[in-house]
């Protein structure tokens, strides 16, 4: 067996242990969040990524670890003063860890002794980072508990530069150390956010970025990332490299499984300026276009598509809840079926509002529309305008149509139910790719994938959360 | 020799247009079958008491384009169709195509969005609808009136259901609407009045009266082009502000903004500048008249009614009133603090073309200033001095001599008035309405120069006239045959011989006689015998009264429409009888009925539960009558009240 992939199926193995035994009596995301916040706080988040492997390796250590962990936590509460049980629980920390390096490099040496036949570069390359990695953590942690004897000095001012920054790693080696979904999480907001600022004007100076364009079949394409071996598309980067694991283990190491680095990322560990890329919608004629005088450039990816789908592209998707609503994305049609229904302010042209004044407002601008009474009612005037006598059945034919319409509503709900909870699970699973696309269209595709994600156990840390749901 | 030698036909339509008088009109149709035919041909509206003529009365008088059926019973969605159907299929095809005023106020029973929705369809000239009243009234009614596009007057005070929905809905629909009244219209809301203000452009008159609308609503009301008159009464969320958006407009002839606690002088002033053809202006209770108001009002030129009810006045302040507006032909003072003698004087003294004052309850008001009234306004039509217990005869004598055109006098509480007052007051010969209640020193002498003089009366008031008896209504019976409404309650000396003189009243509609220990069931019988047209009458605590004459109330008095028998002696079976004979019974008081049984109720409303609309009854029976009666009558529409 790899020794790397050892290494990594490990980790997410003690991963839920370790924020196990962290929270035992609170299990809910929000506080693990804060934990973990407060880690990174303490120029400490390789710390934690070293309660991982430590805990991999030698689980005798674990509780110790933890134990020098939350007293940092705890120590972190109050000011930085000096604390001789702190100074000793890092110092033994710091033993604890040098234990560990030592340990690693003799496991390395032991592999490499019994399986010489392949020499592997990148994987000699990626243990040498592991290592520096380490190294370099053990070196900041030893001049933090240094700088604590320096009452003037703030640990966290004086040595956040010390982080062991891109700069000082290797890209791969910065992705191998968050595989948490806490990153991916925030990640996904980002994105999201965005996404809401598609309409806005961005107002960079022409030149200062760099304009990428996109074919429409390349934005209208439902995958995006292709297996090279096997062919098989997908939306996403991350189930990509999900599906790669099953063509050999060489696909499984951390490294490879680990999310490509973001353009930031790059061009921080580059240490050099380089240029925002910016979007142009195909579509000639569009303000989004970049021969438009007015050009508006698109931030991302997903904008590009979700505003060539929205702006170029026939609505396909109907809602069918309400059948009047039409949607050329998909998650737009999701986020409708979630308020459809609870419009309840109807005016006569079918449109529906979910407040009374907008409704008002809109019957104030256009001529002849009048507030819609509820549909039921409405029929059975119809109804009665063509019988002779009005007594008849007028009412009861509203209500049959009503009964129908109820009938058809119900699965529809269900279904929409159905969906609102998947995407929730996709996105609290995702492992975000380079350009991690969001968009749902097309979900059902790479359920495969996802599937694959869940049963390979690497979901643990969302399954721990979402509880039952999953 | 046919009477058309004489008279041609058309001169026969322009006589019989002149004649006014329901009872005149009467007379002309019996002459003979042209004057018959004329009067029915010319004929353009009816008032229908009872639905089930409504068919050949329509056959009868085909050129009828207004309609009344508020004082029918079950006006309801069937009698709609019929009534529709029957008018498509006359061959005047009437109510099709020419009905243009249709009065459905207070047909509770059963009317319902298919009915009006069958009228929308049906006429589409009308122009003006009342649905006031109607409490259940809601959206799909207002949508279905919407339906009628031609509308231009719409009343729709206290159709509680009817929302912001039911409102834009009939401003979409009614674009030619020009009066609309949504009094007491409780769920309608600045949003509704907003819409309208944005769609009805053509309004004149608005009555947003006891609405919880802001000044926001004042705001988009002010955009209306063409609003003459706002009536805002009791509206508590409007303030200043509110009146000075109104400035903007720039139409507006009459505006009451009574019983808004929000609204000062202030606002009033600026809405005074901006809107110089102001003829009407109606402020009851305003905190206080600032000196800027009386100032502005010298801008309206034209201004004819001034009521500052329940205000405090000063006497500086009335005559700087007086001064300041010139061509007053209306002045409210009614419950005014402050107003004395010397006040009344100045007021009245430029003010020639008076025609009604109100002085009720201005305490300290005595002859002099009736007085000064009298030499000023000689052309008073209409005068209230209610509880003006100063007043006496000197007074009166002074108003009649030069006064001869009054109309309504109300004395109400002047218990300074004796014989010799009313003596004198006789002259004023047109007096139509005479209020004398609580006047205990009257007696039958000075009721009898009234009755001998005043042959126009319609109304007459004499509650507590304790002096009066017997006598007055005999000369009442013989002097003032249009006498229409009377109200001898607690008049004990009133006797069954009185109340027989009673019947001979031809035209009374409306009797309270409340109290009357001396009048038995003889009494009533002889007087219900006579009176056809009886519509209203209040037998409160007649206890003397037994079975025999509600038995004859029951057989004779077809058209009484209300009825109060509370606190009287009437057994289960006449009960049933008067409930279930009596067709035109819409409303009902049975509180403390003595010898009735719980089943005898249950019974009675059984026998009425189709028709009545209102039924007032003692609390306890809530619980034990069954729930299938009141269950039936909710679903008749009708509104029980609980005392």
């Amino acid at each position: 067996m790899d020794p790397e992939d050892e290494i990594c199926g490990e980790t997410w193995g003690t991963k839920s242990s370790l924020s196990n035994s962290l929270q035992e009596k609170s299990a809910d995301f929000g506080s693990q969040q804060q934990l973990q916040k407060k880690w990174d706080n303490n120029n400490s988040s390789c710390i934690m990524d070293y309660g991982f492997r430590i805990g991999q390796q030698q689980p005798p250590f674990r509780e110790q670890i933890n134990n020098s962990i939350q007293g940092k936590n705890s120590n972190d509460n109050k000011p930085p003063e000096w604390d001789p049980s702190a100074m000793l629980n890092n110092l033994s920390f710091l033993e604890q860890k040098i234990h560990q390096l030592n340990d690693m490099v003799h496991l390395i040496i032991t592999r490499k002794g019994r399986v010489p036949s392949k020499p592997d570069e990148l994987l000699t390359q990626q243990q040498q980072q592991l290592i520096t990695a380490d190294l370099t953590s053990i070196i900041v942690q030893l001049i933090s508990t240094a700088g604590t004897l320096l009452p003037s000095v703030k640990t966290i001012g004086q040595f956040s530069q010390f982080t062991p920054k891109p700069a000082a790693v290797s890209p791969e080696q910065q992705h191998q150390q968050p595989n948490n979904s806490m990153d991916v999480d925030h990640n996904y907001t980002t994105e999201e956010h965005e996404e809401h600022e598609d309409g806005e004007a961005e107002h960079l100076p022409p030149g200062s970025y760099e304009i990428l364009q996109l074919e429409k079949e390349e934005i209208l394409a439902p995958h995006t990332h292709f297996c090279t071996i096997c062919g098989k598309g997908f939306k996403r980067d991350a189930n990509l490299r999900m599906h790669m694991r099953g063509h050999g283990d060489e696909y499984k190491t951390p490294a490879a499984l680990a999310k490509p680095p973001t353009i930031k990322e790059v061009s921080s560990a580059a240490a050099e300026p380089v240029m925002i890329k910016r979007y142009s919608c195909p579509f000639s004629g569009c303000k989004r276009n970049k021969d438009h005088k007015k050009f508006q450039p698109l931030k991302t990816i997903l904008c590009v598509k979700n505003h060539y789908k929205r702006t170029h592209c026939d609505k396909s998707y109907v809602c069918s809840r309400c059948n009047t609503k039409k949607f050329s994305v998909m998650a737009d049609l999701k986020t409708h079926e979630k308020h459809c229904g609870r419009d309840k302010w109807l005016c006569s042209c079918g449109t529906t509002f979910s407040r009374k004044d907008k409704l008002f407002g809109h019957i104030a601008l256009f001529q002849g529309h009048t507030p819609a009474i509820p549909p039921d009612e409405t029929k059975t005037v119809v109804a009665l305008a063509h019988t002779d006598d009005p007594a008849a059945d007028g009412g009861g034919l509203g209500d049959q149509a009503l009964m129908d319409f109820k009938s058809v509503d119900d699965p529809v709900g269900a279904a929409a139910v159905a969906s609102c909870f998947s995407p929730l699970n996709f996105d609290s699973c995702n492992f975000g790719g380079g350009f991690p696309d969001f968009n749902r269209q097309g979900f059902d595709d790479s359920e495969a994938s996802f599937s694959f994600l869940l049963s390979g156990g690497s979901c643990n840390y969302s399954n721990q959360n979402t509880g039952g749901e999953s | 020799m046919s009477i058309l030698a004489v008279l041609t036909e058309d001169l026969l339509v322009r006589v019989n247009s002149r004649i006014e008088d329901g009872a005149d009109r009467r007379s002309w149709r019996l002459v003979c079958k042209e004057f018959l035919r004329v009067d029915s041909l010319t004929r353009k509206s009816l008032r229908v008491l009872r639905s089930e003529f409504i068919f050949s009365l329509l056959r009868r008088f085909p050129n009828v384009d207004a309609l009344d059926l508020s004082a029918c019973p079950r006006v309801d969605d069937g009698m709609l169709t019929l009534l529709l159907a029957r008018g498509a299929a006359s061959t005047t095809a009437s109510l099709r195509w020419n009905l243009r005023s249709l009065n459905l106020s207070r047909a509770t029973n059963g009317m319902s969005f298919k009915g009006l929705a069958l009228i929308a369809s049906a006429c589409s000239q009308l122009e003006k609808l009342d649905v006031s009243y109607n409490c259940r009234l809601g959206d799909r009614e207002a949508a279905a009136i919407s339906g009628i596009e031609g509308l231009k007057e719409l009343r729709l005070d206290k159709c509680l259901e009817v929302t912001d929905v039911g409102l834009v809905k009939i401003a979409v629909g009614c674009q030619k609407l020009e009066k609309l009244s949504l009094k007491w219209c409780m769920e309608i809301s600045d949003l509704g009045v907003n819409l309208l203000s944005v769609k009805c452009w053509s309004l004149k008159f608005l009555d947003i009266s006891y609405l919880k609308v802001t000044n926001e609503s004042l705001c988009s009301i002010a955009s209306l082009p063409k609003l003459e008159g706002l009536t805002m009464v009791g509206c508590p969320l409007v303030n200043d502000s509110g009146l000075e958006f109104l400035s903007r407009g720039h139409s507006l002839k009459e505006i009451d903004i009574s019983r808004c606690e929000g609204v000062s002088s202030s606002g009033l002033v600026s809405l005074i500048r901006a809107h110089c053809n102001l003829m009407r202006i109606i402020a009851g209770y305003l905190p206080e008249l600032s000196a800027a108001l009386l100032d502005s009002l010298k801008l309206l030129k034209n201004l004819t009614t001034l009521i500052i009810n329940g205000t405090q006045v000063s006497e500086t302040v009335l005559q700087t009133i007086s001064s300041n507006c010139k061509s007053l032909i209306e002045i409210g003072l009614s419950k005014c603090i402050g107003v004395t003698n010397v006040g009344i004087l100045q007021l009245v003294s430029s003010h020639q073309k008076l025609k009604v004052l109100d002085l009720t309850c201005c305490g300290s008001v005595t002859d002099a200033a009736v007085c000064a009234v009298a030499d000023s306004c000689s052309s008073l039509v209409r005068l209230k001095l209610e509880a003006c217990y100063m007043v006496t005869e000197k007074g009166l004598e002074r108003l009649a001599s030069s006064c001869l055109l009054l109309e309504e006098v109300d004395l109400t509480d002047c218990s300074g008035i004796n014989d010799s007052g009313l003596e004198c007051l006789s002259r004023c010969s047109r007096l139509v309405s005479l209020k004398l209640g609580l006047c205990f020193t009257i007696s039958d002498k000075g009721l009898s120069y009234i009755a001998a003089n005043c042959s126009e009366l319609c109304e007459l008031d004499l509650y507590r006239c304790t002096g009066i008896g017997d006598e007055t209504l005999a000369a009442l019976s013989n002097g003032c045959k249009k006498l229409k409404k009377l109200n001898i309650s607690y008049c004990i000396e009133i006797t069954d011989r009185g109340m027989k003189s009673l019947g001979s009243l031809g035209e009374l509609v409306d009797l309270e006689m409340r109290g009357l220990h001396n009048v038995t069931g003889v009494g009533l019988a002889a007087f219900a015998a006579m009176s056809k047209r009886l519509a209203d009458l209040d037998l409160k605590h007649c206890e003397n009264i037994d079975d025999s004459g509600f038995w004859a109330l029951a057989c004779y008095s077809h058209n009484l429409r209300q009825i109060n028998l509370s606190n009287c002696n009437i057994s289960d079976v006449t009960l049933c009888m008067v409930m279930g004979n009596l067709t035109r019974l819409q409303e009902a008081k049975l509180v403390h009925l003595a010898n009735i049984t719980v089943e005898g109720f249950e019974l009675a409303l059984r026998a009425c539960c189709v028709r009545i609309k209102k039924v007032k009854m003692v609390s306890e029976l809530r619980l034990l009558l069954s729930s299938e009666i009141l269950e039936i009558l909710h679903a008749k529409g009708c509104i029980i009240r609980w005392d």
